[in-house]
């Protein structure tokens, strides 16, 4: 075993995907992760923290031995996951968003059960944990109700309920709140969090777009874009790096294009995102000092515009992504 | 007045202790194996409209091939062939559908994934699908067999119970090793693998020779055509069955068994290596966990 | 609503091209688009020299031969359309959103089946060419009555049309088992039209189900048109004359279009009644 501290360690990591062209000959190649360095310690809540696109999905498939790596190793628990998947595959266990798992013909339950026989349990002490799983996620009235007449969240708090079932070493989230309301998201984040705090020693990696849900839940964030880990930190050491900026959100009437192209000279303007909205302008700013938030004005105002509110807010893991990256999360995830 | 509480449990409740895995030994391989088979038993048993699609239309095809051998003013123990074969595709279409292609219709459901990154035995998993499906396919052989059978008075004479015996076990292992070597194909051919599987129904029943005696063939393609573990299996069982089968039997009873035991050797561990192999190949590829659309 | 139809017919046309094609490179296309086929009417073939030996002059070898060379029309068609809608709605997910979709729905169906009338076209156009340059079927490609062919094949793909409509709609309507309706109701058709045994062969009890059948004229007229005289080897319908079995070829065409008409209104209702539109089948 390589560190038995460790929970997941990447060194170098990397995977690059063939794509196949229609025509002959045009084969093309999209590096999804490039060079990923991370250590997670056991026992650790880590968060993964980017855009769509950004490699995270990529991550989690090769940590769960679903994908070999191009380059580079990664071990989960001490063990290769390229070279002992069979080590690895006992001791964890992954809930993705958005995807159904199981047979739509069975009931919750049996579909449960199904996945605990898979896993060596033993059918008596599977159901016993079955139904106390879900109890606590709420979905013990549709114990016996077929999983295709679930509705997409009741769906997913199963998937959950699946993950969790074999009490696996390490877990990995991977957008488990993808698609859920509010108040699921919510109750899904509350289960998580419980059941970390009860097991001190069992980690978990999530990923992740949500900003809030990284910074609620995670002692630790990487924050990745375009297959590469720009920082790793605690959420609070990623927003100190932005400490001695000033952070303002403005709202403005419409702004026409000239008006933006201004603020890439405006001294104290460090970066800057321009988010249009139903008949308003948003502009999120993150200035070197306060006192440049007066010249930001004064072009808003030559430009014609109307200046309809205006904030200074602490930072948040958005505005650290806005300054390792240079554009808001959903654009990067368009680009 | 109505009161909203958006508290949210702050524990978890106490959780049965969890249960300890066993992932070694014959016994988790059986529990893998009825667990996968479950869904398709209970599939079928809450789906019963299949009963009728399953076998009823496929014992009209049987018949159809019954009438060709009377217009043609055959001896009867053509029509027992026919019969005999049209029993048997069963056995084919359960490998085929149930299990080959099914692993591949399991990654298009997003299936897949969970069960590599189990530590269940792949192996365990493909003969689950194909024990799930073993109950409409023994219903679907035994009603082509025994309204067959008994519409067309087929006159059967079994010469050796036990050497028929052996003959279909070996044959069904034969079969549902190459069964699960079909399975890991498919693995990386991805959406190919239900066009192959149609496409290769009709050449499979042609080259195994279901409804004709294989010695019309001519040696050499007999002999070729026996690399499919039906196509002697057949041969031996019409010998087994029929007063005229040993006369128009390909090779003798026993140098069939024979072959019969090294294919399904040779088919059982090549679909080990093969599924390994496979699993490592769409890992590398990445096609393991895409759904193609 | 021509407007309508013409797109609905033309788009799904091509659809069913691109799915019918471009799971594989065309070398391997053309080889199972042919395979199977020619492997079905080899079964026939061996089954018979199983029995006569190596000779092919009995009447009922062509017969067989050219009946079950045709019957790949219904097998292609009719069931192409019940596999159009298992496509769109099990594998693709996009049987939905097409209903939502300002088009005719069984244009788009019949559309879709095209694809399959064309590599079903060249598996016959093969399968017949193999038969008469190797497999000695007596068809002398200079004394086909071409008028009489061409007119029955264009009835009679009209008609499986039509059958393909009514199939396809009620495969709507089931769930879980309906990959092997469209071939399965194919195959026992097969049974019933004198696809490769005269129907006088069947039960008595049976027989007014294969003169019900469209199919059944279609390829006697098919026979006759590629065989000439020699089709009258079996006299099933030694009383009938070539326009007697046109008329009743129309007739059965007129009334399975009708019947598809209404199939498919039916089983469409019952369908949304029960949510199958976007169903599942999962097991």
């Amino acid at each position: 075993m390589a560190h038995e501290a460790l929970a997941i360690q990447t060194e170098n990591l990397g995977r690059v995907y063939t794509i196949k062209a229609i025509k002959k000959g045009e084969a093309k190649q999209r590096v999804a992760l490039n060079d990923v360095n991370l250590e997670v310690g056991r026992g650790e809540f880590f968060g993964l923290l980017g855009p769509n696109g950004a490699g995270k999905t990529t991550l989690i498939k090769i940590l769960t031995t679903l994908l070999a790596p191009t380059h580079g190793r990664a071990t989960v628990a001490g063990y290769d996951v390229a070279r002992q998947a069979a080590q690895v595959r006992p001791l964890i266990n992954m809930v993705s968003g958005g995807e159904s798992s199981g047979y739509g013909l069975l009931t919750v339950r049996e579909n449960l059960w199904m996945f605990g026989q898979f896993y060596g349990l033993d059918s008596k002490s599977t159901y016993r944990r079955v139904d106390a799983l879900l109890e606590i996620v709420g979905l013990s009235d549709r114990a016996h109700t077929k999983t295709s007449d679930l509705s997409t969240g009741l769906r997913q708090k199963m998937n959950i309920v699946r993950g969790f079932l074999t009490d696996p070493q390490i877990i990995f989230l991977d957008e488990p709140t993808l698609g859920l309301d509010v108040g699921a998201s919510r109750e899904v984040r509350s289960f998580v969090r419980n059941w970390v705090d009860e097991r001190p020693d069992r980690t978990l990696l999530l990923t992740t777009h949500y900003m809030a849900e990284a910074e609620e839940l995670c002692q630790r964030v990487a924050i990745i874009n375009a297959g590469k880990v720009l920082a790793c930190d605690s959420p609070a050491n990623l927003k100190r790096r932005l400490q001695r900026e000033a952070i303002f959100r403005l709202d403005v009437s419409p702004l026409r294009n000239g008006a933006l192209s201004t603020f890439e000279t405006l001294p104290g303007v460090r970066k800057f995102v321009h988010t249009p909205q139903d008949g308003k302008s948003e502009l999120d700013l993150i200035l070197a000092e306060d006192g440049a938030i007066a010249s930001v004005v004064t072009t808003l105002t030559s430009h014609g515009a109307q200046i309809l509110n205006l904030q200074k807010r602490e930072p948040t893991l958005e505005d650290v992504f806005v300054d390792l990256v240079g554009l808001s999360m959903e654009q990067a995830a368009a680009s | 007045m109505s009161i909203v509480d958006r508290q949210l449990p702050t524990e978890n409740r106490q959780l049965p202790a969890a249960p300890r895995q066993v992932i070694h030994g014959w016994r988790y391989f059986l529990r893998t194996v009825w667990a996968r088979a479950y869904p398709r038993i209970i599939g079928q048993q809450r789906e019963p409209a299949w009963v009728f699609f399953e076998t009823f239309l496929p014992f009209l095809a049987t018949v159809g091939y019954v009438y060709v051998y009377r217009a043609m003013e055959a001896p009867e123990e053509f029509v027992g062939f026919a019969v005999m074969g049209g029993a048997m595709t069963a056995f084919w279409l359960n490998v085929m559908w149930s299990m080959a292609t099914q692993l591949y219709w399991d990654k298009e459901q997003g299936n897949l994934p969970l069960y590599i990154m189990s530590p269940a035995s792949l192996m365990a998993i493909l003969l689950g699908m194909a024990l799930g499906g073993m109950l409409a396919t023994s219903l679907r052989a035994a009603i082509i067999l025994v309204l067959g059978t008994w519409l067309f008075q087929v006159p059967f004479a079994i010469s050796n119970y036990l050497q028929l015996f052996a003959v279909f076990l070996l044959t069904m292992t034969a079969l549902y090793g190459l069964g699960m070597l079909f399975g890991s194909l498919f693995l990386l051919f991805g959406r190919n693998a239900w066009q192959i599987s149609q496409m290769m129904q009709e050449p499979i029943y042609f080259i195994s020779g279901f409804y004709f005696p294989i010695e019309t063939f001519g040696f050499a393609v007999a002999l070729a055509a026996a690399i499919l573990p039906l196509t002697l299996g057949m041969d031996a069982m019409r010998q087994l069955t029929f007063a005229n089968g040993p006369a128009l039997g390909f090779l003798s009873v026993e140098i069939e068994i024979g072959i019969l035991l090294l294919l399904a050797v040779g088919f059982v561990s090549a679909a080990k290596l093969a599924l390994d192999r496979m699993e490592w190949r769409a890992r590398y590829e990445g096609t393991l966990s895409d759904r193609r659309k | 609503m021509l407007q309508t139809f013409n797109r609905s017919f033309r788009t799904a046309a091509w659809l069913g091209w691109q799915v019918e094609s471009n799971w594989t490179d065309p070398l391997l296309f053309f080889a199972f688009s042919v395979l199977k086929p020619v492997s079905s009417v080899l079964i026939l073939v061996f089954m018979y020299h199983a029995v006569a030996g190596a000779g092919s002059d009995a009447p009922i070898y062509a017969y067989i031969f050219l009946g079950n060379a045709f019957y790949i029309y219904v097998g292609a068609v009719m069931a192409g359309t019940s596999y159009a809608i298992l496509d769109d709605r099990e594998r693709y997910r996009t049987l939905k959103y097409l209903y939502i979709a300002p088009i005719a729905m069984p244009m788009y169906l019949l559309g879709r089946a095209v694809a399959r009338f064309v590599v079903g076209t060249l598996a016959v156009v093969i399968t017949l060419l193999v038969g008469i340059f190797f497999l000695n079927v007596p068809v002398n490609l200079l004394t086909v009555d071409w008028p009489l062919f061409g007119l029955t094949l264009a009835l009679g793909i009209i008609c499986l049309s039509f059958m393909g409509l009514a199939l396809g709609a009620w495969t709507l309507t089931i769930r879980n088992e309906p990959w092997f309706l469209g071939d399965a109701v194919a195959a026992s058709l097969y049974l019933f039209s004198g696809a490769i045994f005269p129907i006088t062969l069947l039960p008595g009890w049976l027989q007014p189900l294969a003169y019900g059948l469209p199919v059944t004229y279609w390829l006697e007229l098919l026979r006759r048109a590629t065989l000439g005289p020699n089709a009258a080897a079996f006299p099933t319908f030694a009383a009938w004359s070539n326009g007697q079995l046109l008329a009743a070829l129309t007739g059965l065409t007129l009334a399975f279009g009708l019947l598809a008409a209404l199939a498919f209104r039916f089983f469409d209702r019952l369908a949304r009644e029960r949510g199958l539109i976007d169903a599942q089948s999962n097991f």
